[in-house]
């Protein structure tokens, strides 16, 4: 299995989201994961959805078929080498009195973590990473153990010196200042 | 007093009305006909319900500009609109209410996208206060027909009204034709709109850019494989018709001197009377052009998908030849067959332009190929079924007596099923633009609503439905609508008290286990009657003739039922599985 990232970009209007998915669970395609946020242009949305396959030609197959949504403006098919590309993961960390005190020096030099937010009996730690530097940092931080966690999905930006908006048609679009 | 008092206000507020010159504002209902206007639509197909009456109710003040029709069902109405887009190259518009009016629609949406036909729905929806309340007769419409449609979009004010509906037609009709759904809240159809109506065409769309023109490359690189090629093979489907590109066809066809194969929407694109045409492509289309498929060198296909149905087993298919693919959706190229030269854009206007870059040729010797095909099918199937013996009716001969006397020039209106294959086989078309069916779908039912949307689009034509008896009982209401009409639909029932296609499969791969396909049908005669209109039954051979002059001299709607012979199967086939070259004759 080879892993996608597919970045769409489309026009923010109720409902797009559906028009995106039917089409990969109409190919039995399952998302690995999904980021849908607002571009520097108004009314631009991105979605960054991670998929795994066998088939290359199925997945440029399925980048055509997401063009066709009529509110897509441009969709971009990358491997995971064309890409930088990181998630943010959160952890909900039990600290009681009598347990062994988390070493911030390790999460901070070792792991690039952060504690953002302490409370008398857990810690929520952030990290920031690829989804193997994250499950690096889960094994490690294990023991302690884990109350909540949870992981973001990818947001990918290409390595090509072309920027992305470029390749949207022409229009008069917003920015933001 | 209280109701004195009332009327003062309202006196009132009349007069403040008529003075402020806010008076003119309409509210959403009209403002969706002047829409409808503005985009030159002159016929709606639709079911009033709760949730559109304010639409109908403005309907009612543009009786003489849209001529409306009362379906009897409004999946009637999608397969009418269908019908009648088909045929005239317009938009067909169907209007229904929310909840199961919108569901009953979902058939005839999914049946258009399929078959690229142009459509826009309009449904009534609860009021947006409502939505996700399971109000009464609420459905999610939009979310049913997200992957059903070429675009949808839900109106909850009336100001959305103008634009929408501009994008709706335009997306309906531009590139690949579609069908789009635009629901639209009650509260958006009674409020007036915030200023004056004002209708302005939507002609682009910055996420929307349908390519007409092929690129110069890419034609260059076809006509150089066209002009390279010993054995080119031609197939033509639906997109040519919806292209308007018969006579560029025709001019491509009669430069290069390719033979020429049609798919089951692209028949009468090309008369079956040309030299170059050698028949039809698929599961049960001619002989020479399926087993030929796999010795041409090069296949032009022109505005075709390669269906599954066309293609039998891909991993067998065609495996020798290149391709050049015309084709006005860049998705579809390289879909289902691996193509050395796309050209993306309008058929029409690819074939003009490739015109001038390939050569005159002769390919004579390759088109003889096809003839000694041709004459073991006209001697093991063809002949035997046009002057068969015995002593029921074949379907053969009743396709083959309707087009001698239509003189291959009458609107066919096909179903699905053995009917529709067989008239595909012996109906001769002549004339461009006469064959509607449901290709991609298969919808049962299909026929008769959509013969009569064609005879509302074509009325000058005459209009023949074939239609088989189980087919015409899942539709059969709209016989409602067409005596209604008083418009001249001609109905040919071919009946072998069977669901004949699937009868033939279980004879053929399921030991003859005819699990639930006879039928026990009601005599068709008597319900059309009862309907108001007339019709006979034909049971011998030495009646046909007359039955089907009666059936075509008849100048109100008509309805002929022929008994057929009960198990009779549609050859050549190729079985599911198979490469086309297996193609079987019996």
């Amino acid at each position: 299995m080879t892993t996608y990232t597919i970045c769409v970009f489309t026009e923010n209007t109720f409902g797009i989201l559906n028009k995106i998915t039917t089409i990969l669970t109409r190919r039995r395609i399952n998302i690995e994961s999904l980021t849908v946020s607002e571009t520097e242009r108004k009314g631009i949305s991105r979605f960054t959805i991670v998929i795994h396959h066998d088939s290359r030609d199925v997945v440029e197959k399925l980048v055509r078929q997401i063009r066709k949504v009529i509110e897509v403006l441009a969709v971009f098919g990358y491997l995971n080498d064309e890409i930088i590309f990181n998630e943010i993961a959160m952890f909900k960390i039990s600290t009681p009195i009598d347990a062994k005190p988390i070493d911030i020096e390790t999460i901070n030099k070792v792991h690039k973590a952060w504690v953002v937010y302490w409370h008398l009996t857990y810690v929520i730690i952030q990290k920031t990473g690829t989804e193997e530097e994250i499950f690096e940092f889960f094994d490690y931080i294990k023991p302690h153990g884990i109350l909540e966690f949870v992981r973001s999905g990818r947001v990918a930006v290409s390595k090509s010196p072309q920027t992305l908006v470029d390749y949207l048609p022409e229009a008069d679009w917003e920015y933001y200042q | 007093m209280e109701f004195n008092e009332k009327q003062t206000q309202t006196a009132e507020l009349e007069t403040q009305e008529k003075a402020a010159p806010v008076a003119e504002l309409i509210n959403g209902s009209h403002a969706v006909i002047q829409a409808l206007l503005k985009e030159g639509v002159d016929t709606i197909f639709g079911y009033p319900g709760g949730a559109i009456m304010p639409v109908y109710d403005a309907i009612y003040d543009y009786q003489d500009q849209i001529n409306h029709i009362l379906v009897r069902h409004e999946q009637g109405a999608s397969h009418a609109a269908e019908g009648y887009a088909r045929v005239t190259g317009k938009v067909g518009v169907c209007l229904a209410t929310s909840g199961p009016g919108a569901t009953n629609l979902v058939t005839g949406i999914a049946d258009a996208i399929i078959d690229s036909t142009p459509m826009v729905c309009i449904v009534g929806q609860v009021a947006t206060k409502l939505l996700g309340t399971d109000a009464f007769q609420e459905t999610d419409i939009i979310g049913i027909t997200i992957p059903i449609t070429k675009w949808n979009y839900q109106i909850t004010r009336a100001d959305e009204i103008p634009e929408i509906m501009a994008k709706a037609f335009y997306i309906a009709k531009s590139g690949k034709p579609g069908p789009v759904l635009i629901d639209i809240t009650k509260n958006a159809q009674i409020e007036l709109l915030s200023k004056t109506f004002s209708y302005k065409k939507c002609e682009t769309l910055v996420s929307y850019h349908p390519r007409l023109t092929p690129k110069e490359t890419q034609l260059q690189a076809a006509a150089k494989l066209i002009n390279e090629a010993k054995r080119p093979f031609l197939f033509f489907g639906h997109g040519v018709k919806i292209a308007g590109a018969e006579q560029a066809l025709l001019n491509f066809i009669e430069k290069t001197d390719v033979p020429a194969a049609s798919t089951l929407l692209g028949l009468s694109s090309l008369s079956v009377d040309h030299p170059n045409y050698v028949g039809w492509l698929g599961m049960h289309g001619n002989y020479g052009t399926n087993v030929l498929t796999n010795k041409c060198d090069l296949i032009i296909a022109v505005g075709m998908r390669f269906d599954d149905r066309v293609t039998g087993d891909l991993s067998r298919y065609a495996r020798q030849a290149k391709v050049v693919h015309i084709e006005i959706d860049p998705a579809e190229v390289n879909k289902i067959m691996n193509t050395e030269a796309p050209v993306v854009g309008d058929a029409k206007i690819a074939l003009e332009h490739l015109l001038p870059l390939v050569n005159e040729n002769n390919h004579h010797g390759w088109r003889d190929e096809f003839k000694v095909f041709e004459e073991q099918e006209f001697e093991k199937i063809t002949k035997p079924e046009l002057s068969a013996t015995t002593e029921k009716i074949k379907m053969a001969e009743v396709i083959r007596g309707l087009s001698d006397k239509t003189k291959g020039e009458a609107v066919i209106v096909a179903d699905v099923g053995q009917h529709q294959m067989m008239t595909a086989r012996y109906y001769e078309f002549k004339k461009p633009n006469s064959f509607v069916t449901s290709g991609g779908l298969g919808t049962m039912g299909y026929a008769l609503p959509a013969a009569f949307g064609a005879k509302v689009g074509v009325p000058e034509r005459e209009v023949v439905s074939i239609i088989g008896d189980g087919c015409f009982q899942m539709t059969l209401q709209e016989l409602g609508t067409i005596a209604q009409s008083g418009l001249p639909v001609k109905i040919i029932i071919l009946n072998n008290n069977f669901l004949g296609m699937v009868r033939q499969w279980q004879d053929m791969f399921f030991a003859k286990r005819y699990s639930f396909v006879e039928l026990q049908n009601p005599d068709f005669v008597t319900i059309a009657k009862g309907f108001g209109i007339d019709g006979h039954t034909c049971a011998h051979r030495t009646d046909l003739n007359d039955s089907l002059d009666k059936l075509i001299a008849s100048d109100k709607p008509y309805l002929l039922e022929v008994l057929v012979e009960k198990e009779e199967n549609v050859f050549p086939m190729v079985p599911t599985g198979a490469s086309v070259s297996e193609i079987r004759l019996e």
